[in-house]
């Protein structure tokens, strides 16, 4: 059996729950038969891919949902094999060329110039184009972005491409000025009730409100997050009732643990603890990105009013960092160090003036 | 605030990557907030000369641009105490000032650096300004250092006054002796002296001696770090005046020079043995009033008779020598014809073969290695008769060949010769020189003695005949193979045969090798005795050489050829061979000679990166006393540049810094973390520099930079005890390579989980790991550790659900970290379920997403075998695309191969009917 938020998920524009306008806009321009390269752009748990499936569906019908795996190789210039998992139907391909890391560049050129050099060949195709899928665009390097830019004008007539991104802010300009800007906002509040009502009716239960909301509050706008914690509650206790508490992730918990030990105590040895927790961390891949906001976020909550700005203005600083270096684990080890000394320096700085 | 230290951060950043012609204009700039922001935030009592600082810096600034690419030196100022005591006073509100500690500490190091830089290069030991001159001429561009020191006199003049010493001592013994390095003013330890605050003596020089050998007879040992020499020059000193420097205090001691924080150990030693300690200026005067005993008086009886022997013994080798000369001589005239080019005149050899030790006892050092191989050849012919069954005496007797190893010119090679010689052998050398294939080590030496072509000629013209290597032939051989670790890509399978050779061999055989534990000598680890070579210490070379010298009628006197045997690194070759360079030019070498001659010879060798961390972190490289340069610093990085910055990230927070060793409390914790603070942000930028070197980009011209900001810069904050100097944390290797990757492994395992999970989520890697795994694991191993081997059916469904394999499985068991931490989950399962859930898994078909690219191709082993296929095609496909019949034993051939004959047929049936339920179901619960 599925997991709720796999089972529920909906199909077509019309089941879509939130963002209507967007719905309603998405049909008429697969309705319109000029049909654009797309940028879909969100956070995680809005509901991009499903939005784009539903998108398909209206598109090229039903025959879109039958999907199949496939992995390619390509051949590096210097003779090493990569392997790309593609998705796809008889309309559409779906790619991550992230997987590749720093070749995507040739992940992107190779396929998208195939791809767009046959023409679809099912004349009961409902439209005479293929849609290319790029999933995780903004990790998308800036050779292949730049890749795709000529490739997006040239072969616009046996494909189109629709970019997932989380964020539009590291793709560079050309290609958004190709794309039309569709961006799939967060569900607020009501929206995510509204669902997490609908998932269980259709499971078959009644969820009171309170528990909705608490679990609206705990997703922050993630309704992915939201739903499997639903179903985490549901499996935990069934009726629902009583004090229920949220079970955070796994990685969620360790990062607490860390910035407690960070408030702590303020020493060396205490930084190599620390050091040793992100590794593990960084090792089961966390991204930096996201372990670096859920500790520098506990951290937050645990410190004095007159220290919150500083350490977040640091975090950001070495966040920033981390993305342009290599080694992430230098800069989160700073960014500890940075706060250590910040907040030792306001301890003995109360300290003192109290006696003195 | 915040947009205050955003400017700082600004200015750190263009700090590091400003192009190079962007320096001037960076210190321009920043230098107006220097002084404005410096004297409130920090320095509450200012002393007088800190309003200097600023004036003079600019001053030098100006001509410093030449110089100033190195100009990252900043770090290595400590600052002064007195700093230190307004910062603790400060303290009080030290939160609304965080940003401005930061930034005026930041500019802190840039400021004096500029004077500390021509400082520290200014050689030390003048002090009048007449001798500037000179004392500048060995600086690059000394026109314009000149009328920098002139500024920087003046200033630090006024501010040496408080420690009158400097000016009080020197000048009556200035003028006099030309011997540059020894008057030139100790510039950094005047620096230092300052920085200590008047409580520490000025900076000293080193008095005129009472005699050139002052100390001559005395054995001294240091410890603690003096406040104006570092330990180096400080055994220099002592080592020049004739006096013996020993690492560790005993009896025989006579004097202990002690520093601040000298060691626990040697101060126990000292209370033990009751031993004579002087402070630094106690040494001092030593040197400038103890009578040397001159011509032999003035030393004890002892010693007197040991000298005179020695002295003897010299004279005595000498004559032996030209005794030997004079017979070779004789032979050689006396046999004119022929093998007169064979033996050249004896003036004209190399020392080194002039030289060369005739016998045994002339051998320097590894005196026990000597004697074992003589002995082990005398045995030979017993041993051989009795077929290496008797270990005799050193257990060698078993063993038909000998390997030496040690490092070159300690005599290996004479050794095995005289040896071979002395026991009767004639030796067969074979070198790098020789092409030693297999075939040629099988049959050009006619070792296996397959025909008699050798003694037939030998009988026939009364010639003695040769092998096909060109060496005579007797009854005696013994084979030398040398430089046996060079037998390279032309010497094919040459070790092999050697050592097949060696296991059969009738004749003595003796490999030569510098590197004991090369893999290349692995064979003849377990058929060779092994024989280490170790250097002689400087002892047992020194009246080797001094009988050559003598004998060559030049003067050196003993503590420098001391000094030459260890800046050799006891190579007794390239002595021999730099003492007959010498000869050309003069006779007589003295302490500064040799020292130079030692620094124009000196070996290069390439520190580990556990050394080159140990140097950095360690107390002494940037201590004040200290001699080397930013570039010198910066040169350890180089010895292995990939690795150095990682051993330091990984260890430089083991130290105990020299830098907050004064303080206490609550000024030391904050000091120490405003160090780390530092550090770690150098660390972080040099990943950014890392970053554009290994980039697209590849600026590899940042180097230097990167050396920087990754190791000089963080070890100079950080420096002290610890980290390898016996401190709590053991120096270790860095984590970061194998958190690396094992991190690229699971993030390949979870790309692998992701996509078979594709076709039923829509989310990304990150989202799987971070969403799905948490909410999957009670799913599908949490009913694994409550219910057991009852839960098995239900996890293999939900696992089908999502197309993951028993791999996916463990790799979802692999990522989880705290409660679901992979060693705690595989605990709580028992072991009873884990069978049950293996066997069960692989008994069943499972649907599988899609083939693995490397398997297309091949034929499913267990297709005609398993029955019916699943039905599964239309779970999710109407067309021809089918994902078929479970091939999973291709992942896990082995396993599933067994499985296959032992799993029992009913069993088999009953989970695929399972799992084509749960299909069944899914796929309803899909439409």
């Amino acid at each position: 059996m599925s997991l709720w938020v796999d089972q529920y998920r909906p199909r077509s524009l019309d089941d879509l729950h939130y963002h209507q306008g967007l719905s309603a806009r998405l049909r008429s321009l697969a309705a319109s038969g000029d049909f654009p390269h797309m940028l879909f752009y969100g956070p995680s748990g809005a509901g991009k891919k499903t939005r784009i499936a539903c998108t398909l569906k209206e598109l090229f019908g039903p025959g879109v949902e039958k999907i199949k795996i496939d992995q390619r190789i390509f051949l590096t210039p210097s003779k090493r094999k990569l392997e790309v998992n593609l998705v796809q139907s008889n309309f559409h391909i779906e790619i991550t060329p992230s997987e590749t890391g720093n070749y995507d560049r040739i992940v992107i050129q190779e396929l998208l110039k195939e791809i767009a050099q046959t023409q679809q060949v099912d004349l009961n195709a409902k439209q005479r184009f293929k849609v290319v899928i790029i999933n995780e665009a903004d990790s998308l390097s800036r050779d292949a972005q730049a890749a795709l830019r000529r490739t997006m004008e040239k072969y616009m007539s046996n494909m189109r491409i629709i970019l997932c991104a989380n964020s539009t802010s590291r793709l560079i300009a050309p290609i958004r000025s190709r794309c039309l800007l569709m961006r799939v906002a967060a569900p607020d509040s009501d929206a995510m009730s509204t669902v997490l009502d609908y998932v269980a009716r259709r499971v078959g239960f009644d969820l009171p409100p309170d528990v909705a909301d608490q679990i609206v509050e705990d997703a922050a706008g993630n309704m992915r997050k939201a739903l499997l914690v639903l179903e985490a509650l549901k499996m935990q206790s069934p009726d629902l009732s009583g004090n229920l508490s949220i079970a955070k992730p796994d990685w969620e918990t360790y990062c607490h643990k860390v910035a407690d030990l960070i408030v702590q105590e303020q020493t060396p040895a205490r930084v190599m603890e620390v050091r040793a927790k992100f590794y593990e961390l960084l090792s089961h891949c966390i991204p930096p990105t996201v372990i670096l906001k859920t500790v520098a976020e506990r951290v937050v909550e645990r410190v004095d009013e007159a220290l919150k700005a500083d350490i977040m203005h640091w975090a950001a600083f070495y966040e920033v960092r981390m993305r342009v270096g290599s080694k992430k684990i230098f800069h989160l080890e700073a960014w500890v160090v940075k706060v250590m000394s910040l907040y030792k320096q306001f301890f003995y700085g109360m300290d003192l003036t109290g006696f003195d | 605030m915040s947009q205050k230290s955003a400017k700082v951060i600004a200015k750190d950043i263009r700090n590091f990557f400003g192009p190079p012609g962007g320096q001037k204009a960076k210190h321009k700039s920043s230098r107006p907030a220097e002084s404005t922001d410096q004297a409130p935030s920090d320095r509450m009592d200012v002393d007088h000369e800190d309003d200097i600082p600023p004036r003079r810096a600019s001053g030098i600034k100006r001509r410093q641009d030449s110089l100033s690419s190195e100009d990252d030196d900043v770090v290595e100022v400590k600052p002064p105490p007195m700093k230190k005591k307004a910062i603790a006073r400060a303290s009080p509100k030290p939160q609304k000032s965080t940003t401005a500690t930061y930034k005026s500490s930041d500019d802190d190091d840039a400021k004096p650096l500029p004077t500390k830089k021509i400082v520290a290069s200014k050689p030390r030991k003048s002090t009048a300004m007449t001798s500037k001159l000179k004392d500048t001429d060995d600086y690059e561009d000394s026109p314009d250092i000149e009328l920098i020191s002139k500024p920087s006199k003046t200033t630090t003049k006024p501010s040496a006054k408080p420690s009158a010493k400097p000016s009080a001592k020197p000048p009556a013994k200035q003028e006099d002796s030309g011997d540059p390095p020894k008057k030139k003013p100790n510039w950094y330890a005047m620096k230092a002296a300052k920085l200590a605050g008047p409580s520490a003596p000025g900076s000293k020089q080193v008095p005129e001696p009472a005699s050139e050998d002052c100390l001559a007879g005395l054995c001294f040992v240091f410890t603690g770090e003096l406040s104006s020499f570092a330990r180096d020059e400080a055994i220099e000193i002592a080592k020049r005046f004739g006096g013996r420097v020993v690492g560790q205090p005993s009896s025989k001691t006579d004097y202990i020079v002690l520093g601040d924080n000298a060691g626990p150990s040697k101060l126990a030693a000292i209370k033990k043995h009751k031993l004579k300690c002087l402070s630094e200026d106690e040494f001092l005067d030593l040197i400038a009033t103890r009578k040397g005993p001159g011509n032999g008086k003035g030393y004890d009886e002892k010693t007197k008779k040991k000298m005179e022997k020695e002295q003897a013994d010299i004279k005595k080798a000498a004559k032996e020598i030209e005794a030997r000369e004079k017979e070779a001589q004789k032979t050689g005239s006396s046999s004119k014809f022929g093998s007169s080019s064979n033996n050249p005149n004896i003036e004209n050899q190399l020392w080194t073969t002039r030289y060369a030790p005739q016998t045994l006892k002339e051998i320097c050092g590894n005196k026990g290695q000597v004697e074992k191989l003589q002995q082990w050849l005398t045995d030979w012919p017993t041993s051989l008769k009795s077929g290496f069954k008797k270990p005799g005496k050193n257990g060698m007797n078993i063993f038909r060949a000998v390997l030496i190893t040690g490092p070159p010119g300690i005599g290996k090679t004479t050794s095995a010769h005289l040896c071979a010689k002395l026991a009767g052998f004639t030796p067969i050398e074979l070198n790098a020189s020789d092409a030693r294939s297999k075939k040629l080590v099988e049959n050009g030496m006619n070792i296996n003695n397959k025909s008699l072509d050798g003694y037939l000629a030998n009988s026939v013209d009364g010639h003695s005949a040769t092998n096909s290597a060109g060496v005579a032939i007797t009854d005696r051989s013994c084979l030398v193979m040398d430089e046996v670790d060079g037998m390279s890509a032309g010497d094919r399978g040459g070790v092999g045969a050697m050592n097949a050779l060696i296991k059969k061999t009738k004749i003595p055989i003796i490999c030569i090798a510098n590197d004991k534990g090369a893999q290349k000598l692995k064979p003849l680890q377990y058929t060779t005795f092994s024989l280490s070579f170790r250097k002689p210490d400087a002892a047992a070379v020194r009246s080797r050489i001094l009988t050559i010298a003598y004998k060559e009628k030049m003067k050196v006197p003993a503590n420098v050829v001391d000094q030459l045997v260890q800046g050799a690194q006891s190579d007794i070759r390239q002595v021999i061979n730099m003492l007959s360079t010498w000869k050309r030019s003069s006779d007589t070498m003295d302490f500064d000679e040799g020292k130079s001659l030692v620094k124009m010879n000196e070996k290069y060798a390439i520190l580990t990166p556990f050394d080159v961390t140990q140097k950095m972190l360690g107390p002494y490289l940037f201590s004040n006393t200290a001699r080397e340069t930013l570039g010198d610093k910066m040169e350890l990085y180089f010895h292995d540049h990939s690795f150095t910055p990682l051993f330091i990230q990984e260890n430089y927070l083991k130290t105990q810094p020299a830098r907050v060793r004064s303080l206490q409390g609550p000024e030391q914790i904050l000091k120490h973390l405003d160090l780390m603070d530092r550090a770690a942000s150098s660390i972080s930028d040099g990943d950014l520099v890392d970053a554009l070197i290994h980039g697209p980009e590849q600026h590899w011209s940042l180097m230097p930079l990167h050396a920087v900001c990754s190791a000089v810069r963080p070890a100079s904050f950080l420096y002290g005890q610890g980290a390898g100097y016996g401190g709590p944390n053991a120096m270790s290797f860095p984590q970061w390579l194998g958190q690396n990757s094992k991190q690229n492994k699971l993030n390949r395992q979870l790309t692998d989980v992701q996509v078979r999970m594709r076709l039923k989520v829509s989310g990304d890697k990150s989202e799987i790991r971070q969403s799905y795994l948490p909410a999957l694991f009670p799913h599908i191993v949490r009913p694994l550790i409550d219910d057991g081997s009852a839960a098995v059916d239900e996890v293999i469904e939900r696992m089908d659900e999502y197309y993951l394999s028993k791999e996916d499985w463990d790799t979802v068991v692999e990522l989880g970290v705290d409660q679901n931490k992979d060693d705690l989950v595989l605990k709580k399962i028992p072991a009873a379920a884990k069978t049950a859930f293996t066997k069960k898994y692989n008994a069943a078909e499972h649907p599988i997403p899609f083939h693995k690219a490397f398997d297309l191709g091949k034929v499913p082993k267990k297709l005609a075998a398993s029955g019916p296929a699943p039905d599964i095609e239309d779970a999710f496909d109407l067309d021809d695309e089918v994902a078929e019949a479970s091939d999973d034993e291709k992942e896990d051939k082995s396993d599933d191969i067994t499985k296959d004959k032992l799993v029992k047929v009913a069993k088999k049936k009953k989970s695929a009917a399972a799992s084509n339920g749960g299909k069944g179901r899914g796929k309803k619960a899909a439409s």
